[in-house]
């Protein structure tokens, strides 16, 4: 297809590199450095979108990032989708396929369009409120379908085939746009040595200078943009950083910024040297100090039918031909209230196509560019404004009358001038976005009837357009001294003090202030005067709102939904004030602003993950004995972020058949669980005892050495958090372990008691579980066992006793061995260096081969210990459980001269009152029926929902030691029910009865631990 | 390979043990099990030194006579705030403001341990922590790339030049940075943790060339 308003020559794009892209499902082509919403409207495409609510065709508006309607899905396969995607912003490559976001079935004929024509009374503002208030069980449909008529774009059902990354940089100066503001500052700041980076969302750098006729230095703007860049780039403090987006500037100036690497280049990134390049990258900046170069975006005037595809912003018609070679229009009207609006008239007449008329709603102005525009023998009406235009698929017509002096009504003659392209500019509206993320609003500024940035107390500097200074001259000079000011302090010193640059300056006459043109009609009868394209907001919806009392601007922006679309009302926002303001009789700062967030624009979820995601999203901790595990068909369980045997199924083998198996190994011979993911603190000094005796609930002061004690740790408020054996390696050198899963949490807590509360204490302490790989063999045949593998231990029952430890050799290598029991059997923990970890453990495998040695996992060993009746804090506990609750008074002595941390907690009226939950055993009267853990306890068998729930099962297991279920859980006043029954009720009405027993199941006297 | 006789030492209250075995060829370190794969033209460069004895000391930074006898002990004073310090075949880094790690051939920690047991007294830690932990090099054009990808400190030279250590993240891990030369860094990193950092190295490092050298 021709590209019908492609002039022969100028811009930069590269005519000698034609592109061909796809747009719903029709090829078009372009050239090398068009933007999609150029090339779209090089090849004369009309409507590119159909709108939220009313179904409206709409066409490209604007340029840049304020584009509210050329919203695109772009992707050529479903893994590559990305939705929202302004065409303004998307970079043009061959192959590109895209299609409108907005508009369903689609946006040429449809179905919506004919609810549009009727949707002015079908849909006002609140109408979400209004009309789907009920019933609630319907919403799931209706935002089916207003979904997919709003068109908010789809997500990919297919995994993203992209990879995406991030970097965390740091910087003196960070200079946030590459305009002409932004390139003086970072030119002035990268002279004084210090690092700075430059960012800028578009493909290029250089702002409006990339469509300025405006000469720096004697030399064409764009010259002195490449210049700039070439002795940025040649620094090496500086990196460049185009295409990439700052979204947000948070506190103590961190920024992020949305870099987009390869988006401009093709569907997917490439791949160079076999290596997938990453498509996007987001940079996590910290920098000293953030000059804002932000620049301002051009605010449109609101008339009677102003969302006519043709319709567009006057700047934006200056960038499309000047910097695309693109005239998106045969014949211009142009309406405005500044000396800027003349560019595009003067543009585009000067690209050979026909102007109109200029229709300037001041009553004269005879600033350079009125004169050039006059000179050229463009017609220009003062004292009027285009009110309404006429046309459906593209603007037919504007209508033009005169204004009253004040601007607020029509006056005198009207007339319709017939044309294809409505240019409006009502001013500038200054990018203040950035500058609010951290907190400050915005300040109205009345001489540029825009919002500049409030006061910060951040390490800022704001420069040129952002402050509403957009003659080159001043943006220039501005953005030198910011970027001088900001390295001076960072303690940099500009090199050479610079001369100011020559710009020749431009006579204007002053700017009226003016959002919306009058019409002879009133806003709520007028035609459809749009504020926000994006959710299809009007001057008359805003005033409606307004009139059911939401008078806030907060409130209007809800019920309206102004602002709220992927644009964020940068085009519609002040204008939605002004009209606010005009319905309420007040001013605009006194209507004030909504507030600003991140994101400036759409970031994509796979640039928020980067590459913390599939195998890398979190860290994997492995044991010395891993590989041993996954060679030996061991099945993994999380425990915090290790990666734990679970159980180790044989060939055939049920999951229960394997723990049944493993089980009874134990039981009968032995087994061998890898026990090294267990917390270990080694804890020194001549105050380690007392330091213990404060963290535990029970005593330490007599524990000798070579013996080892079980403790419990509570919290302040008494509950208890965690638990383990700490043994006595010396007078004052203890080995604490702790849960898998609590060990950091500990060492912190050890480490915030003894430096905030008890620093006078001389102890230290430092984390041994990575350094100390553990092996527990465990059953009656363990010490034959270790006996085989050490000469230097003696294991002699009564010189070695059950919590004894002792150091030696085992398997020819330095170790210490505890004999502990969490199984209730006979048992040894050996612990060797991790370096060591794997040899041994082969060996302990080689020689417990005679004893049929079996490995078991975490399932097993949780059996095992509820056989027994021992606790897993964080299983049988959650934080609402005291020792006593758990029946483990024993292990709390009040009678230590210092106290202990939970003590008083402890003790508080509710922890001691009657009836808590404790622990206790539960036996089903099938033994046969094992409970699923988590299951509620109630008094009988007939109950009423809400019933009293007495507790719940903490754990529950099938054990094939005793051939039938056990479980613990907690009862209200369980210890003193012993024998009683109590009831679970199941999903399917059904009840499990059970008896409340005592939580040891097996060998209650503990024979078989101390053999 | 027992624990020591009180006529070895003085009695200081904590239990000693040589923890390198008489034999040690078996030993494994934690990056034992990583598959690296190597391309021809790295520019990113990873190589451990591994099982090396790893020592942690503890003592409070205004104890003079810590202080001192470490000093005597290690020939070097003990290293303030970020910095690090190479002594002989020791290389001691500042960990916190009461911790230093130091780094030896494993075959010399125990009598390092002992020697500062010797000489220190009072309220100090010393403790043995070489299977938990191994050092990772990092060099080449692109090694500071690949820790911009991972690390959130400022590791510019400016910032951050040879001999300065931080302890940071490393992606969702942690390690101890120390930079050793103009485009080398070492990372002590924690056992469990290697594999995971293992990964994430090579992952980053793929754009820029990454290879391994086992030496």
């Amino acid at each position: 297809m021709a590209q019908v308003n492609r002039i022969p020559s100028g811009g930069r794009i590269n005519r000698g590199k034609p592109l061909t892209f796809t747009y719903n499902g029709k090829q078009f082509s372009g050239y090398e450095g068009d933007t999609l919403a150029s090339a779209l409207l090089a090849n004369g495409v009309n409507i590119i979108g159909r709108s939220f609510k009313y179904s409206r065709p709409r066409g490209i508006i604007a340029a840049g990032a304020e584009e509210p309607n050329a919203v695109m899905q772009v992707g050529a396969s479903e893994a590559t989708q990305i939705p929202n995607v302004r065409a303004t912003q998307q970079a043009l490559y061959g192959g590109l396929v895209c299609s409108a976001v907005a508009g369903w079935p689609n946006v040429d004929f449809d179905l919506m369009s004919y609810i549009g024509k009727i949707g002015g009374k079908m849909m006002p503002p609140g109408f979400y409120y209004k009309t789907f208030m009920g019933p609630a069980g319907m919403w799931p449909t209706y935002e089916k379908y207003i979904r997919k008529a709003a068109g908010l774009g789809k997500a990919s059902k297919e995994l993203d085939v992209d990879i995406y990354d991030h970097f965390s940089r740091h910087a003196d100066v960070v200079i946030v746009g590459a305009g002409p503001t932004g390139l003086a500052a970072a030119q002035a700041a990268a002279s004084s040595g210090a690092r700075v980076i430059l960012a800028d969302e578009q493909e290029e750098f250089g702002g409006s200078l990339l469509h300025s006729k405006q000469s720096i230095n004697g030399k064409p703007a764009a010259e002195w943009v490449a210049e700039v860049i070439a002795e940025l780039a040649a620094n090496k403090n500086v990196l460049l950083l185009p295409r990439a987006t700052v979204n947000g500037l948070h506190d103590h100036n961190f920024l992020t910024i949305h870099e987009r690497l390869t988006d401009h280049i093709a569907d997917r990134a490439p791949s160079v040297n076999g290596v997938q390049q990453a498509r996007q990258r987001i940079h996590k900046v910290r920098a000293h100090w953030v000059v804002l170069a932000t620049g301002a975006q051009e605010r449109p005037i609101v008339f009677g039918n102003n969302d006519i595809p043709g319709v567009m912003l006057a700047s934006a018609v200056t960038t499309y031909i000047n910097r695309y070679g693109v005239v998106p229009g045969n014949k211009l009207v142009v309406g405005t209230a500044n000396d800027d609006g003349y560019e595009a008239a003067i543009a585009w007449q000067e690209a050979g196509r026909e102007v109109a008329a200029i229709v300037d709603s001041r009553p004269s102005a005879n600033g350079d560019r009125v004169k050039q525009a006059q000179a050229l023998g463009i017609k220009v009406i003062f004292g009027s404004v285009v009110y309404d235009a006429a046309g459906q698929a593209r603007v037919k017509s504007a209508k033009i009358s005169a204004i009253s002096a004040d601007g607020k009504k029509l006056s005198g003659q009207k007339q319709t001038i017939s044309c294809d392209t409505i240019a409006t500019s009502g001013g500038w509206s200054p990018v203040v976005h950035l500058s609010c993320h951290s907190g400050p609003r915005p300040v109205w500024d009345k001489k540029i009837f825009g919002f500049v940035p409030g006061e910060t107390h951040e390490h800022r500097l704001i420069a040129g357009g952002i402050r509403g200074h957009y003659e080159l001259s001043d943006c220039l000079s501005e953005g030198q001294n910011a970027g001088v000011q900001a390295a001076e302090a960072c303690g940099f010193k500009a090199a050479t003090p610079r001369s100011g640059y020559q710009v020749a300056k431009t006579k204007t006459t002053s700017p009226m202030e003016l959002y919306i043109a009058p019409h002879d009609q009133p806003l709520s009868r007028a035609p459809k005067q749009f504020v926000d394209f994006q959710n299809d907001v009007t001057a008359g919806g805003i005033e409606l709102a307004i009139r059911e009392g939401f008078e806030s601007i907060e409130h209007v922006k809800r019920y309206t939904a102004l602002g709220f679309g992927t644009d964020q009302g940068k085009l519609g926002n002040i204008n939605g004030m002004a009209i606010a303001a005009q319905v309420r009789g007040l001013t605009i700062p006194e209507v004030g602003t909504t507030v600003f967030r991140p994101n400036y624009t759409p970031v994509t979820f796979g640039a928020i993950a980067g590459r913390h995601c599939g195998e890398l999203f979190d860290p994997k901790r492995y044991t010395a004995m891993h590989s041993w595990h996954v060679a030996h068909g061991a099945l993994f369980e999380d425990v915090g972020q290790w990666k734990r045997p679970w159980y180790y199924p044989k060939a055939g083998e049920s999951m229960q058949d394997s723990l049944n198996r493993e089980v009874l190994a134990v039981r009968n011979s032995v087994g061998i669980l890898d026990a090294s993911t267990l917390g270990k603190i080694d804890i020194q000094g001549k105050d380690a005892r007392e330091f213990l005796g404060r963290i535990y609930t029970n005593a330490w002061a007599k524990l000798g050495v070579g013996k080892c004690r079980y403790g419990l740790m509570c919290g302040e408020d008494g509950m208890v958090f965690d638990d383990g054996v700490t043994s006595c390696l010396a007078d004052n050198h203890f080995l604490m372990t702790t849960t898998t899963g609590g060990a950091a949490r500990v060492l912190e807590w050890l480490e915030l008691y003894h430096q905030t509360e008890w620093p006078e204490l001389e102890v230290f302490m430092t984390s041994v579980t990575d350094h100390w790989a553990t092996m527990t063999i465990s059953g009656p045949n363990s010490r034959k066992l270790l006996a085989q593998l050490t000469s230097d231990i003696d294991l002699d029952k009564d010189g070695f006793k059950f919590m004894d430890w002792r150091a030696g050799t085992v398997a020819g290598v330095p170790a210490r061995v505890f004999r502990i029991s969490f199984t209730g059997e006979l048992s040894y923990e050996i612990n060797v260096p991790a370096n060591y970890g794997l040899q041994v453990w082969n060996k302990l495998m080689e020689v417990g081969a005679q004893y049929d040695i079996t490995p078991y996992g975490t399932e097993v060993m949780h059996i095992l210990r509820a056989e027994k009746g021992f606790i897993i804090a964080g299983q049988d506990t959650d934080g609402s459980v005291t020792p006593y609750d758990l029946g483990m008074g024993w292990a709390v002595s009040m009678n230590k001269e210092f106290s202990f941390i939970g003590k008083r907690g402890m003790n508080r009226q509710d922890p001691t009152r009657d009836n808590r939950k404790q622990l206790v055993g539960i036996k089903t009267k099938n033994p046969s029926v094992v409970l699923t853990e988590g299951m509620a306890a109630i008094n009988s068998k007939q109950f009423k929902v809400p019933a009293e729930i007495l507790g719940h099962v903490t754990s529950s297991y099938y054990s094939a030691t005793l051939g039938r279920s056990i479980a613990m859980g907690v009862i209200k006043n369980g210890l003193n029910r012993m024998g009683e029954t109590v009831y679970y009720p199941q999903i399917d009405g059904t009840v499990i009865e059970a008896e409340i027993c005592s939580p040891v199941f097996y060998d209650p006297k503990g024979d078989r631990q101390n053999v | 390979m027992s624990e020591s006789t009180p006529a070895m030492t003085k009695d200081h209250g904590c239990a000693l043990m040589n923890q390198y075995a008489d034999n040690n060829s078996q030993a494994e370190s934690p990056l034992v099990n990583i598959k690296w794969s190597n391309s021809a033209q790295p520019t990113v460069v990873a190589r451990e030194l591994s099982l090396m004895g790893h020592i942690t000391l503890r003592g409070k930074p205004d104890d003079e006579a810590f202080l001192a006898a470490a000093e005597k002990v290690l020939g070097v004073a003990l290293p303030g705030r970020l910095k690090s310090v190479e002594s002989g075949e020791y290389v001691i880094r500042w960990l916190t403001p009461d911790q230093w790690l130091i780094t030896l051939p494993g075959v010399h920690a125990f009598a390092l341990e002992q020697s500062l047991r010797d000489n220190l007294s009072g309220h100090y830690q010393v403790v043995n922590v070489s299977g938990g932990q191994t050092l990772l090099m990092l060099s080449g054009a692109n090694a500071e790339n690949v820790l911009m990808k991972s690390v959130h400190y400022d590791i510019h030279e400016r910032n951050f030049p040879v001999g300065k250590v931080v302890n940071t993240n490393f992606a969702k891990a942690g390690c101890t940075l120390r930079r050793v030369g103009a485009q080398e860094f070492e990372l002590v990193i924690r056992r469990s943790f290697a594999d995971y950092i293992a990964a994430w190295i090579q992952d980053s490092a793929a754009e820029y060339g990454f290879a391994f050298d086992s030496m």
